[in-house]
């Protein structure tokens, strides 16, 4: 790759304000797990490469005022070292173990994925199920996104030119069930064929996203407004997974096809639905058992 | 009788452990060449099949930091193992994509790439052909129109004017006579595709033209002396000035035997004299420009008697073995003599094609053809089972092939423990026992396979070994096998320090240099341990026999009561009698006249079969003996698969091999361990797929899924089997390829017990399974 | 952009002129002869380029050496400063490797493995070493040296 100007900022301010110097020929650097490889690759040429590993105030991982907290500098491996994620929002838990491998999770980051906004991204369906606010800082100041409205299509976010993602927060939820599979070819590393995250509460109130089954992450609100309010059965819950197949738009690649990811996109969401009810009840499933 | 051994036959460290764990062994990239080390990067063709119209190095040349820019017109030469259809940069035309149309050496590799970029290449694109149906099929274009001119070894098969580099036939018996008389019929077609060996290091050259012009190369390879010939002779060199160093290998596989990418590296260094010349692959390029192991598409027919012996057996192989059949001729020569499997066939009938097509270049991958093969075999004979009513284990029984039987080409088959093999993995595995799954949307299935291997070599393949002590007894072997990681170090340690009576903590084994250690035609094959294992015991035996007669002349003792333990000599007369090595191995020995007797113990030992011959009746493949033995064996794998998402865990495996006798028992079961799991890779999740331009979607490991430590069984069951190999040492005979062969079939033959949905066409996914479980296309009667 | 790196390599202080669009991996093997870190696939995805910094297991192949300015970057010849550790006696008394290419990357990530989890059941033990890609061995002799390793340690790191 070409040599590049690198700026290590120590504050938000800074960052923006550099970017907003260099526009479009300036990047933003976290973990780097995703942009190292474009970069070699040669699929972007940034002239500068703002780190914002820096930045102290973007390390915070808490509970507060009825949410959870996370900063951008904020690793997949904090995430699943945290007690707060793991007992708290056990499907991103889930799906932070499931990313790449250890040497990736110890540099990469929540926010990244969400940056980079590819389909099969890991932390997509898990905080569209738990309607994650994420929270981006520009020159206009700051603003805060339904993660729900974040995505606009492959690698296409609301990010405008100068802002940067300094963190999320999630709501905090009490009495629910949430799991998240994801589809690979082996349990090895790998990218999402198809990704589905389950949520529900006591009050039968069912959530239901899949990822990397169409350009963003999606709701399944047809599967969802099926469900409200009723006592999950086995068989509720195969119709709910043909339901939840008509927000989905796959394609076929050589990864796998179409009608496979179809296929398993009804069973991801019907185990998933009965995992969810049955982790809300008896805490059974443990984290990370294998649905699939 | 039996043999009291010290060493040979025990557990032990490996000899090259240490090294490793504590991150000492240097390979090739880790040696420090100094500042005048220049890189080299490779400019690819975009196209599969291309005329070079015309290219214009002129921009590149100016770029600063760069030494040469070099092209087909500068080093036209050909090349080949077996086949010299190969161009170290092509002139003519492409054969595929990615092949090498330019090389760029500059001061560094950022330079060397940047520079490939400003290269210009006119290019008039050909039709592309991508499977061997195509390629033989009636009006194909001629991928090597010049293949007549070709130089060729004699005892291959080119048929000019078509697009078949080599054909293998055997005709044994009547084959139309033989299915007359069967009672039940059975055929199969299947595809293999193309995969990777993916070493986890790259292929690797760093090649020096000496002001004086003498050529070195550190090569990352399993062949220096075979490289080292087909450099001399490609650029008109003496071989003594030609100097192959081979630093320890991140892997072989057989992707690195005979010679690839290294070619290009010297020609960079010629083109560059004084400076070292770094050529390293990156992943893609190890992926699309090293070599591939061979697809296949093949048509299997048994014909079986009502005891379920087979009495018919038809096999048609057509490889495909990519833009050039350099070595991938031998693949198809070796599995057109044994492709039956490891059975007793009275009429044999096989076809084996070599086809040119523009996918990469196909050359050795351990199976040598053997892999692709067995699958249909083995698929057929579990198809045939079932057919026949009769238990699949038991129908290889029937046929298994017993010492004195003839081979399909009619060639008596060497004493092998089969029979044995076989019981002991079925025994393992459970056969014959159902289990039921915990889990009430899966199963539980078994699959077995049987196979054989014998080794692809020339008739006249051939091992050679110096020993030589040092002042303190310890020994040097020096020997052109190359350590692949299969254990090479330790075997050849271990059988000259039992002859020696040395203790283990005294022996070097030393990698290859071609300047100093004696000849060794591959290590490929699984052969070494039989062929360089039989030079070393030779030498040992010769540094023996002058360590005794020293001690002879000195001592007046004579030899028959001489013998060697604890790393000095000891007397079967005189319990009190030992004098250390380290006492007279250099010095010789002090007489009571002050005289001395002997001097440096050197040994020196060479092994090369004497009874094989390659020139068979091209009609029929008889008349020769072309195969030194066959290794057999067996396995089986014991799977779990959801019946909804076709998922498949393998929970458990045994395979068995006769390796005659395990020099390193320990070191043996991590042969099987380990070819079980790249086996397990080929048949679960591995294949290269390419677009209908022939360019590879997946060369990286993001799509090229090979197993991780989660995907294997956690239940791994190597057994060893020991029927002697008479003219190995010790009994020995080579093993490592062929722990490969049976899983791909076992799999497949497990999902059909399962599920009854038989697979043809590996890899056997989830996808496939999920997809065709339900389709009466690919049902199998239980 | 042209920086002078200052680190700590092994328990030394380095200096060392770079780029900023050199690799870590290249910088160490290159320019301070840290061979043990191998380039294996230069995208993440087979481990072999695996160091330590501050005390994390990470992919030298995808970071920029500038990103290691004032951090502690230990690579396997730094590991075994005071002769090989328990995970090293290990490999080699269980013959873990073969070839030996993967075993710096494994031997970088066991280590951290043990040092937040000295004695982890196998599937956890798999789970840590699961991005660190081996061809040769089927991974069996790795395990049963890492099931020794944990084994020993219950009860405490000794």
């Amino acid at each position: 790759m070409d040599n590049f100007r690198y700026i290590k900022p120590s504050t938000v301010d800074e960052a923006i304000s550099s970017k907003r110097e260099y526009g479009k020929k300036a990047n933003f650097l976290l973990g780097g797990t995703d942009l190292f490889i474009a970069m070699d690759k040669g699929v972007i040429t940034p002239e500068v490469v703002i780190d914002l590993k820096g930045i102290k105030t973007l390390k915070y991982l808490e509970e507060k005022d009825g949410a959870i907290f996370i900063g951008a500098a904020v690793t997949w491996t904090e995430l699943i070292e945290s007690e707060i994620i793991k007992k708290m929002v056990p499907a991103l838990w889930e799906a932070a173990d499931l990313v790449a491998s250890v040497g990736v999770r110890n540099t990469a980051t929540l926010v990244g994925n969400l940056c980079n906004a590819v389909p099969s991204l890991e932390s997509g369906a898990p905080l569209y199920v738990r309607d994650a606010v994420v929270f981006l800082e520009g020159k206009d100041g700051k603003r805060e996104v339904s993660v729900k409205d974040f995505f606009t299509g492959v690698k296409r976010t609301v990010l405008k030119d100068d802002e940067l993602m300094t963190g999320l927060k999630i709501p905090v939820v009490k009495e629910f069930g949430e799991v998240y599979i994801k589809m690979g070819r082996y349990e090895g590393e790998d990218l999402a064929q198809a990704g589905v995250s389950v949520f529900v509460d006591k009050n039968n109130n069912y959530k239901i996203s899949l990822s990397a089954v169409a350009v963003t992450p999606v709701r399944a609100t047809k599967a969802e407004d099926f469900l409200k309010g009723k006592k999950l059965t086995d068989e509720l819950a195969a119709e709910a997974a043909e339901l939840a197949l008509e927000a989905i738009a796959p394609i076929s690649d050589i990864r796998s096809s179409k009608e496979y990811r179809i296929h398993m996109c009804r069973i991801m969401v019907k185990r998933g639905l009965i995992a969810s009810v049955s982790r809300m009840e008896t805490g059974v499933p443990a984290l990370s058992t294998r649905l699939i | 009788m039996k043999e009291n051994l010290k060493v040979v036959g025990h557990d032990a460290v490996r000899l090259d452990i240490v090294e490793k764990v504590l991150g000492a062994a240097e390979y090739t990239d880790d040696i420090a060449f100094g500042p005048n080390l220049l890189h080299m990067a490779i400019l690819g063709s975009p196209y599969a099949h291309a005329e070079i119209l015309s290219i214009d190095t002129s921009e590149a040349k100016k770029l600063p930091g760069v030494k040469a820019v070099i092209t087909g017109e500068d080093y036209p030469e050909k090349f080949g193992l077996y086949l010299k259809d190969k161009s170290i940069f092509p002139v003519d035309r492409v054969r595929q994509v990615g092949e090498q149309v330019a090389g760029v050496v500059a001061t560094s590799y950022e330079i060397a790439r940047n520079a490939t970029k400003l290269i210009k290449v006119e290019y008039k694109e050909l039709p592309v052909i991508l499977d061997p149906y195509d390629s033989i099929a009636e009006g194909a274009i001629l991928i090597h129109p010049d293949l007549g001119n070709y130089v060729i070894e004699p005892w291959l098969e080119a048929q000019p004017g078509t697009n078949i580099g080599h054909l293998r036939r055997i005709r044994k018996g009547d084959i139309d006579k033989g299915f007359a008389e069967a009672e039940t019929i059975v055929e199969g077609e299947y595809h293999i595709p193309h995969v990777a060996h993916t070493c986890i290091e790259t292929h690797i050259s760093v090649s020096k033209f000496s002001l004086d012009g003498r050529l070195t190369m550190w090569n990352s390879t399993q062949s220096p002396h075979t490289q080292r010939n087909i450099m001399a002779v490609a650029l008109g060199m003496n071989h003594k000035d030609v100097r192959v160093i081979a630093p320890p290998i991140g892997g072989g596989f057989g992707g690195k035997a005979g010679i690839s990418m290294e070619v290009m590296a010297a020609a960079g260094a010629k083109s560059c004299p004084g400076h070292p010349v770094k050529l390293r692959w990156t992943r893609e390029e190890e992926f699309y420009n090293s070599s591939q192991r061979t697809g296949l598409r093949n048509k299997v027919k048994i014909g079986f008697k009502k005891n379920g012996k087979i009495i018919a057996f038809k096999h048609e192989m057509f490889w495909d073995v990519g833009a050039s059949a350099e070595y991938g001729s031998n693949v198809v020569n070796a599995t057109g003599f044994s492709a039956t499997g490891p059975y007793y066939i009275p009429n044999v009938y096989i076809d084996s094609k070599a086809c040119y097509t523009n996918n990469p270049t196909c050359s050795a991958y351990r199976g040598f053809g053997y892999s692709e093969f067995s699958f249909g075999i083995e698929s057929t004979m579990d198809k045939a089972a079932k057919i026949m009513g009769i238990d699949a284990v038991e129908l290889r029984r029937i046929n298994a092939i017993k010492e004195g039987e003839g081979v399909a080409y009619d060639v008596p088959m060497n004493p092998n423990g089969l029979i044995e093999c076989i019981d002991k993995v079925a025994e393992e595995i459970g056969w014959g026992i159902e289990e039921k799954s915990d889990d009430p949307n899966k199963i539980i299935a078994k699959g077995f396979a049987s196979v054989w291997k014998a080794p692809a070599m020339p008739a006249n393949e051939s091992s050679s070994a110096f020993i030589k002590f040092s002042e303190d007894g310890s020994i040097n072997v020096m020997v052109s096998g190359m350590e692949l990681g299969q254990g090479l170090l330790t075997v050849m340690g271990k059988i000259a320090a039992e002859v020696l009576g040395l203790t283990l903590d005294k022996v070097r084994v030393e990698l290859p240099d071609t300047d100093r250690n004696p000849y060794e035609w591959q290590t490929v094959a699984s052969h070494v341990t039989w062929s360089c294992g039989n030079a070393v015991k030779r030498a040992a035996i010769d540094a023996k026999d002058k360590i005794l007669d020293t001690v002879q002349r000195a001592h007046f003792i004579d030899k028959s009561q001489l013998y060697l333990e604890d790393n000095g000599v000891k007397c079967t007369t005189q319990d009190s009698f030992y004098i250390p090595f380290s006492d007279f191995v250099i010095t010789g020995i002090q007489t009571e006249h002050n005289t001395w007797v002997g001097g440096p113990i050197l040994g020196s030992g060479m092994f090369m079969p004497e009874y094989t011959n390659a020139m068979v009746d091209p009609k029929t493949g008889l008349g020769g003996h072309p195969m030194v033995h066959y290794t057999v064996g067996a396995g089986a794998v014991k799977v779990e698969i959801d019946k909804e998402t076709g998922r498949m865990k393998v929970l458990k495996m045994a395979e068995a091999f006769d390796l005659g006798k395990a020099i390193n028992p320990d070191l043996s079961k991590d042969q099987i361990n380990g070819g079980f799991v790249q086996g397990l890779g080929t048949a679960m999740w591995e294949q290269c797929i390419f677009d209908e331009k022939g360019k590879m979607l997946n060369d990286g490991f993001t799509d090229y899924k090979i197993p991780t430590i989660v995907d294997v069984p956690r239940d791994m069951n190597p057994i060893l089997v020991e029927v002697p190999q008479p003219d190995g040492p010790y009994g020995a005979r080579g093993h490592s390829e062929h722990t490969m062969i049976p899983v791909m079939p076992a799999i497949a033959n497990a999902v059909a017990n399962g599920l009854s949905v038989r697979i043809v066409d590996v890899p056997v996914t989830a996808e496939k399974i999920a997809m065709r479980m339900n389709d009466p296309k690919y049902k199998e009667e239980m | 952009m042209n920086h002078i790196l200052k680190f700590n390599l092994n328990g030394e202080a380095v200096e060392v002129a770079v780029k900023s669009n050199e690799k870590l991996l290249d910088v160490l093997r290159d320019k301070l002869g840290a061979v043990s870190a191998k380039f294996g696939c230069g995208v993440a995805e087979c481990g072999a380029c695996t160091v330590l910094i501050d005390d994390l297991s990470v992919r030298s192949c995808i970071t920029f050496a500038v990103e290691v300015e004032g951090k502690s970057v230990v690579t396997l010849e730094g590991l075994q400063a005071d002769g090989p550790t328990k995970i090293q006696k290990a490999f080699i008394k269980h013959n873990a490797f073969q070839c030996g290419f993967c075993a710096p990357g494994f031997i970088m990530s066991a280590t951290e493995l043990i040092s937040k989890n000295p004695s982890p059941n196998e599937e956890e033990m798999r789970h840590a070493l699961a991005g660190n890609l081996c061809r040769c061995t089927g991974y069996q002799n790795i395990v049963d040296a890492m099931n020794e390793v944990a084994e020993d340690n219950k009860g405490g790191v000794k």
